[in-house]
Formats: C-alpha cells, structure tokens, sequence
C-alpha cells in the first residue's frame, strides 16, 4: 500500500501540476507598475519606439506602429510591452541621450548572453564623431579571432542608437550592416562629425594609420571627426599602411583609437 | 513523535533560488520581483488550481499573491528581506488567499470533475507512460481525500506530500511548531491512505 500511495501521490502531483499562462507574469507585472512600457520619441533617424522597466530601457525599434512594436518586442523578449501611462525620469533620460547628450542610462541586457554583453559594453565606450573596425572590438575583448561574433552581437542590440553600435564599421570603413540600414548608419555617423567617404577613400589606398609626428602618435583613421578635418586643413601628417611603419618612425599608438593591443 | 511515520518520505528540494532571491530583492525590490514571480509562479498556480478545481480562478488567486507579496515587501527593510524564507513565506500568503476564495463555499477539491463525472482538466495536457495508467484512476481519488481532510490536516498534509516542503519550511508557512506540523501531515496521510482504501 504504502509503495502504491506514493504512485497515486506522485501521479495526483503531476497531473494536478500547472504552468502558469504566458501572460501571467506580464499582466502581475503590470499591476505593480513593474512591466515594460513604451512610448515614441524623437531621434536622429527618426522616430523610434523605446521600452523601458525597472531595469532599465528594454528595446529601441523602428516600427510602423504601435501594434508593430509591441508584435516585435513580443517575439523578441518573449514578454509584452505596454504602452506608457505617465512620463517617469527614463523618459526625459532617453530623449536626452537620443538629442546626443551625455547621459548615464540603466540599460536592460538580460536576454544578452555575457559575450554579447561584453561587446555592447564596449561599443559604449566608442565616443561620438568616432568609428571603430569589427576587428578592433574583438582584439580589445582579447578575442581577435571573433570578429563575426562581434558582428552578430551588435546585430542584436537591443537598444541602437543609445548603445552605439553604428559606430562600429567594417575594416575597409564601409558601414556594414545595421538595424536600421546601411544608409542610416552613414547618415548617422556623418551627423556625428565622421567623415566616413574621405575615410573609406584612405582605406582604399590602403592607408591603415595616419602618423602625426608633431602629436608623436599615430591613429586610425576614424579617431575622431576632427582628425580628417586637420589632414585636410595640410596639417603634418603621415599616411601610414602597417603599424611597423609607424613604429619604425617612432610613433607612439594613440591612447584614444588605441590602434594596436595594449 | 511516537506514530511511525510511512516508510517513504517524499524528496524536499532546498530552497537555494529563495535564498538568492531574497538577497537580490532586498538589494532592489523593483529588479528582482519579476525574477520571483516567473520562478515561482507555476508552483502558485498548481497549488491555487488544485484547492480551487478551476484555472482561471487559481491564476487570478495567484496574481494576488504576488501583487500581496510585493506590497508586503517594499514595507520590509532590507536585513527582514533578506532572512525570508521566500518559498514558504509565498505558501503562507497562498494559503490565506485560497481560503479568501473558498470562504463560504464546499471546498473544490472535490470537484477534479466536471458535472458529467469526467476529470477536470486544470493540468497541462501531457502523455502518460502506460506505467501511470494504473495509477491514473487512484490520483482522482486523491483529490477527494484531500478534500476530506480537515483545514489543519490538510494544509501540513498538503504542503509536504504534494508540494514536498521540509517541515522546517512548512512550520514557517503555517506558523506552527515543527512537531505540530510533522503529526498533522501523518494523520493527514494515514487519512488519506484509509479514504483511498475504502474506495478499492
């Protein structure tokens, strides 16, 4: 009895046994004010839709609509994103990092697994009016063979534009690939001061680095939008095509573009 | 204690992730409570679900759970966050709420069936080995002898035989002493064991 107890106990347990419904932990979040919420804000490409929750702003998306969105964010997060009720801090926040102002965002990148973090986190640190190669985010992670990874995580940011991932273009500085197209990252990156036609030129003649002996250093060509503005206004420069180039010349890497490992 | 216990005791899980949690939300309520409910939430409903006989009714209970949990908590201050027993702290709240519910009314564990005698099917659709299919008649008898059972009996018999809390866990959730909550959960078992006898 006791062995067929335990069955009968084992087989009420599992055929009593329920999963919750997919909704259910959205729709207990939004009683509390806990679940994502979004509205429409302005930014450079546009108007885009941004999601935020405690954790911070969720998604950035373009989207047709409302529906649009919130089908997407549904399929990607596997949760639902409500339309917003009221206007907290984050709000103000995102509108202002989008206008370019130099904000500290809570940014929400639970789904990201620690590699793909990892990238986001340093395309963060890319300052606007510069660019950075794929390969040059996977030698700083101390994996320069993965430079198709790299790709493939800031394809899959979740928040563009406030992790800029558009700053972060193909060796030869044609733009590659980007959520919003590739048109939108050249307009992006020009807005931000990059002259990206004047560097992709440079890299077609198979310059690599720009050597400025009165600075001692030497550059990627995409350190700064200033920098192609200084070449063009003649100051002393050198156009460099490998690094022992420019360490023969007794050049110093750039502590900003850091151009070769540290 | 001196009624032999049965000779199986049912596996108790730790509550490991509780612990976990429990820190994480005394660092932030707001951040870790989603954390809390999609660990806890199937749990919450099976138990809500089967007092209840009625999904949509057990999911409702369990919103409220944690919609009290979470009030409770940002009332808390953070040395009390940390020290609960989060699991057996959620069965307390669940067990109050499903008695809410069930005020006044018969008890519907009893009703696993519908009108027409065939069960009710709150669980989730799954296949069952041809091993269970013995087993399947008697499981529905257990749903009337647990409905049998006095409160008191039921709850500490409940907890450790179906939900497989440690008596620890289940004294803390019934605020009960460990030996009070050990002797009911026995005579809930050697009552249900008599019930399911009767019937064969």
């Amino acid at each position: 009895m006791t062995e067929q107890l335990r069955r009968s106990l084992d087989a009420y347990r599992e055929n009593t046994q329920c999963t919750a419904s997919p909704e259910f932990a959205s729709e207990t979040l939004d009683r509390l004010g806990l679940a994502d919420r979004y509205t429409t804000l302005e930014s450079t490409i546009g108007p885009v839709y941004v999601a935020w929750n405690p954790r911070g702003v969720s998604a950035v998306r373009q989207a047709d609509d409302a529906e649009d969105f919130e089908r997407w964010f549904r399929k990607r997060f596997a949760r639902r994103a409500l339309p917003a009720t009221s206007t907290p801090q984050i709000v103000d926040d995102v509108r202002r990092a989008l206008a370019g102002e130099d904000v500290q965002l809570s940014i929400d990148l639970r789904d990201c697994t620690p590699f793909e973090a990892a990238v986001l986190r340093k395309a963060q640190e890319i300052p606007s009016g510069h660019a950075r190669p794929y390969a040059w985010v996977a030698r700083e992670l101390n994996n320069p063979r993965a430079v198709r990874a790299v790709g493939n995580a800031l394809a899959n940011n979740p928040v563009p534009l406030l992790i800029p991932c558009h700053r972060v273009v193909r060796s030869d500085y044609t733009s590659g690939e980007y959520v919003f197209g590739p048109a939108a990252k050249d307009a992006l990156l020009e807005h931000e001061g990059l002259h990206m036609h004047e560097i992709e030129a440079l890299a077609k003649r198979g310059v690599r680095y720009i050597g400025l002996p009165d600075d001692n250093c030497f550059c990627l060509p995409s350190c700064g939008g200033d920098l192609i503005e200084r070449l063009d206004a003649h100051e002393k420069h050198v156009e460099l095509h490998s690094v022992d180039e420019a360490l023969a010349m007794g050049l110093e890497p750039c502590a900003t573009c850091r151009p070769i490992a540290a | 204690m001196t009624a032999a216990l049965p000779a199986f005791e049912p596996t108790t899980s730790v509550d490991e992730v509780g612990e976990l949690l429990a820190h994480a939300l005394a660092d932030d309520v707001d951040l870790a409570f989603e954390q809390v409910v999609r660990t806890y939430q199937d749990r919450i409903v099976s138990v809500a679900a089967r007092s209840l006989g009625d999904r949509q009714r057990a999911e409702e209970v369990a919103q409220d759970v944690f919609v009290r949990a979470y009030r409770a908590l940002v009332t808390y201050d953070r040395p009390r966050i940390r020290k609960l027993r989060l699991r057996s702290w959620l069965y307390a709240i669940t067990l109050n709420l499903i008695r809410n519910a069930v005020r006044g009314k018969r008890l519907r564990t009893v009703g696993l069936e519908r009108d027409d005698g065939s069960p009710r099917p709150i669980a989730d659709p799954k296949p069952t080995p041809e091993a269970q299919a013995e087993a399947r008649v008697e499981w529905q008898l257990v749903g009337g002898a647990i409905a049998k059972l006095s409160p008191k009996l039921r709850d500490a018999f409940v907890l450790r035989y179906v939900e497989e809390l440690s008596y620890d866990e289940i004294a803390d959730a019934l605020s009960q002493p460990v030996g009070t909550v050990k002797a009911n959960a026995h005579r809930g078992l050697m009552n249900v064991r008599a019930f399911l006898e009767e019937q064969s």
